[in-house]
């Protein structure tokens, strides 16, 4: 099969165009370095094509290992005898970086034998300010077509297949050598010259994008502007997903009650209700969230203000190792973790990306909320301070809410001054791409392909793993008492671990089944304690709590637990898939809990002094 | 003709790259120099925000933002059209 390469620098327009080629939804931003991995696919109007969209790379002369793999797997693939073309797409309005790259490209397509194609992107956004390319002149300069074209509107596309098709079954001779030899200096004085003599005049794009900056990153109004956005990210994550998460829950659970009722076994039913359907409701929950972040998020990076926000948070966040572009995964993270690792793929620098993979977890997500609930109200008075402006149960719950953020932070800040520098670092230069208006068909592509991956990848670990503990409380005694199952068994077990926080084995089960989910938590010690339905009515739960002789140092100790351990099966099988490491997700889980059991037995022994 | 570096810029002034300075990683310099921040390229300063936050530069027609770690180390010459 006929191949061809699609090769670009970041943010001009690739992905989009490899979805226009090839109906596939590649992820598409306006934000450098979105394309993560190599996605293949056939050409529409070409079936017997194959399209092969290689990384965004700024250069042919990686700084970074991620870069390095990127240009290995370009190199190797003009390797192959089926390449029959490479499309090299440049930004328009953006003609000197992007020529820098297309000579290098060219310059490797000769040493090749290799056609290439340049696919001057964005000419819409030249057009809609009377700007001109002289696109033939430049081709002439090159030695190589280029083709004027428009990724977003699809004009010009059809000029590309075209000259594909033309290529097809033809004996194609080798393209004129006239860079190999070339090095990059001249190179770099030549894209200048050829931007100069064909690009563009003028410069009515940066003065349109310097009056938004203007606003955007003025010390007022950017502050203001940044807060509000950030505000409505944060919303549409914890208020407008509600609605779509419990009509989840509502489906699966009507779905439960006309399916189980019609198996007649025993242990298939129970299988059926608390196995399967929550296992699949473990993952499908997280849907609706995912996609309304992926697609503000993609909202974000389409209309360019990503950049900007990085640009904003990033002075703070670097004094803990982290960048600005950590923001918005860490902000996601305090609804929930999981849309927040996705979101960390936008980080270029694989170390601060790395680093904020370890902060995201320790942000406080909303599973948390039904325990730090639940312990507050049994531990923590109900009385108010300061003439009832302040409440200790509000103050308590913004303090382990802070907590947790500040622990994040300590440990990229830690991690990023001890470690050793495994994972490369890239420096803060940070393209500022010019605003445009988002696409919503993209988007919404996009979040669905952001959830599907979720379900389909991740779902598969925490469905099987919701199963798995399913079956060591419901055996051997068929789910008639917890406290007698495997993992009753198994909480005496590990009592001894517990004992000296003040907790005993039925505490020890509850944190053994949060692993599932933070929030299973409360539901399992109702269902030791025998109170039903303990996580839709917390009170009876609370009151029992209180009227045990369990220390207040014992609840404080379980908070702080709560908040640094990394009990939860989704972020684990996520941080995995999404850092391709099952060793790191292994040293970061036991890590936080080791973290999490020091601190939490400070706070008993802290308490004990008090009491 | 006073020569300084892209850090010490403010909002509005305008600049001649001189060279890099030894403390600059090589990976660092080839990525400025992709980035067309190469020596006599003419450089503008379009933000420079309050708290040491990033500045915002242009250089062609394209901006970036740089932070300290990477623009103190560029050193430069203010630039005026009369030379």
């Amino acid at each position: 099969m006929d191949k061809v390469i699609l090769i670009g620098s970041p943010n001009s327009g690739k992905s989009l165009l490899f979805n226009r080629l090839t109906g596939l939804a590649q992820k598409v931003a306006n934000f450098p370095g979105i394309t993560v991995d190599v996605g293949v696919g056939r050409l529409q109007a070409l079936p017997d094509v194959e399209l092969i969209d290689f990384p965004g790379t700024y250069s042919l002369q990686a700084i970074s290992a991620e870069e390095a793999v990127a240009v290995e797997h370009f190199e190797r693939a003009l390797e192959d005898p089926d390449v029959r073309y490479v499309l090299c797409l440049i930004d328009s309005t953006r003609l000197e970086k992007s020529l820098y790259f297309t000579l290098q490209v060219i310059r490797d397509c000769e040493r090749h034998g290799k056609r290439v194609m340049v696919l001057a992107n964005m000419i819409d956004v030249l057009d809609s300010h009377r700007l001109t390319l002289d696109a033939a002149a430049l081709s002439a300069a090159l030695h190589t077509p280029v083709l004027p074209l428009s990724a977003r509107s699809g004009k010009g596309v059809d000029a590309v297949i075209r000259e594909l098709e033309k290529s097809r079954g033809v004996a194609m001779a080798p393209p004129r050598a006239h860079l190999v030899d070339t090095p990059d200096e001249l190179l770099r004085g030549t894209a200048h010259q050829l931007a100069h003599r064909f690009g563009p005049k003028g410069d009515v794009l940066v003065r349109t994008q310097t009056r938004l900056d203007r606003f955007f990153l003025h010390s007022f109004t950017g502050g203001i502007s940044f807060f509000l956005i950030m505000y409505l990210l944060f919303q549409s994550i914890f208020t407008w997903a509600a609605p779509a998460m419990d009509a989840v829950e509502w489906v699966l659970g009507r779905a439960a009650d006309a399916v189980v009722p019609l198996i007649g076994n025993q242990l298939a039913r129970d299988f059926t209700a608390d196995a399967l359907f929550g296992g699949i409701g473990a993952f499908l929950v997280f849907v609706p969230q995912i996609f309304v972040l992926t697609f503000i998020i993609g909202l974000l990076e389409d209309s360019g203000y990503m950049a900007r926000a990085a640009l904003i948070c990033h002075k703070p966040l670097r004094l803990f190792g982290l960048t600005g572009k950590s923001f918005i995964p860490m902000l996601s993270g305090v609804a929930c973790a999981i849309p927040g690792i996705y979101a960390a793929r936008a980080i270029d620098s694989p170390r601060k990306r790395l680093l904020t993979y370890m902060a995201i977890p320790l942000m406080p997500c909303s599973a948390r909320l039904p325990v730090y609930t639940l312990l507050i109200a049994a531990f923590i008075p109900s009385g108010t301070t300061l003439g009832g402006l302040v409440g200790w149960q509000g103050l308590a719950m913004f303090g382990i809410y802070f907590f947790g953020m500040l622990c994040g932070l300590l440990v990229t800040g830690l991690v990023s001054r001890t470690s050793e520098d495994h994972y490369t670092d890239l420096p803060f230069v940070l393209e500022l791409p010019p605003y445009r208006l988002p696409g919503l068909q993209p988007l919404l592509r996009n979040a669905w392909n952001r959830a599907r991956h979720f379900v389909t990848k991740a779902g598969r670990i925490i469905f099987a793993v919701t199963v798995f503990v399913w079956f060591l409380g419901y055996f051997p005694n068929y789910g008639t008492d917890l406290g007698s199952s495997w993992l009753g068994y198994l909480g005496h077990i590990v009592e001894p671990l517990f004992a000296p926080l003040g907790l005993d084995w039925r505490y020890g089960v509850a944190i053994l089944t949060s692993f599932l989910a933070r929030e299973v938590f409360v539901g399992t010690l109702g269902t030791i304690f025998g109170i039903e339905g303990a996580d839709e009515n917390m009170v009876p739960l609370v009151e029992h709590i209180q009227s045990s002789d369990m220390a207040v140092g014992s609840g404080l100790a379980l908070l702080v637990f709560f908040a640094i351990a990394l009990q939860c099966v989704s972020t684990v099988a996520i941080l995995a898939r999404e850092s391709e490491s099952n060793s790191l997700v292994a040293k970061m889980f036991i890590g936080y809990f080791l973290f999490a059991y020091a601190a939490a037995l400070a706070v008993y022994q802290l308490a004990g002094l008090f009491s | 003709m006073l020569s300084d570096t892209l850090w010490s810029l403010r909002a509005g002034d305008r600049c001649q790259i001189l060279d890099y300075d030894e403390a600059l990683a090589e990976k660092y310099r080839v990525r400025l120099m992709e980035f067309g921040f190469h020596p006599g390229e003419v450089v503008t300063c379009l933000h420079s925000p309050s708290f040491g936050a990033p500045k915002v530069y242009r250089v062609s027609n394209t901006i970036f933002s740089l932070d300290d770690e990477v623009a103190t180390h560029v050193r430069v010459r203010l630039w005026s059209p009369d030379g």
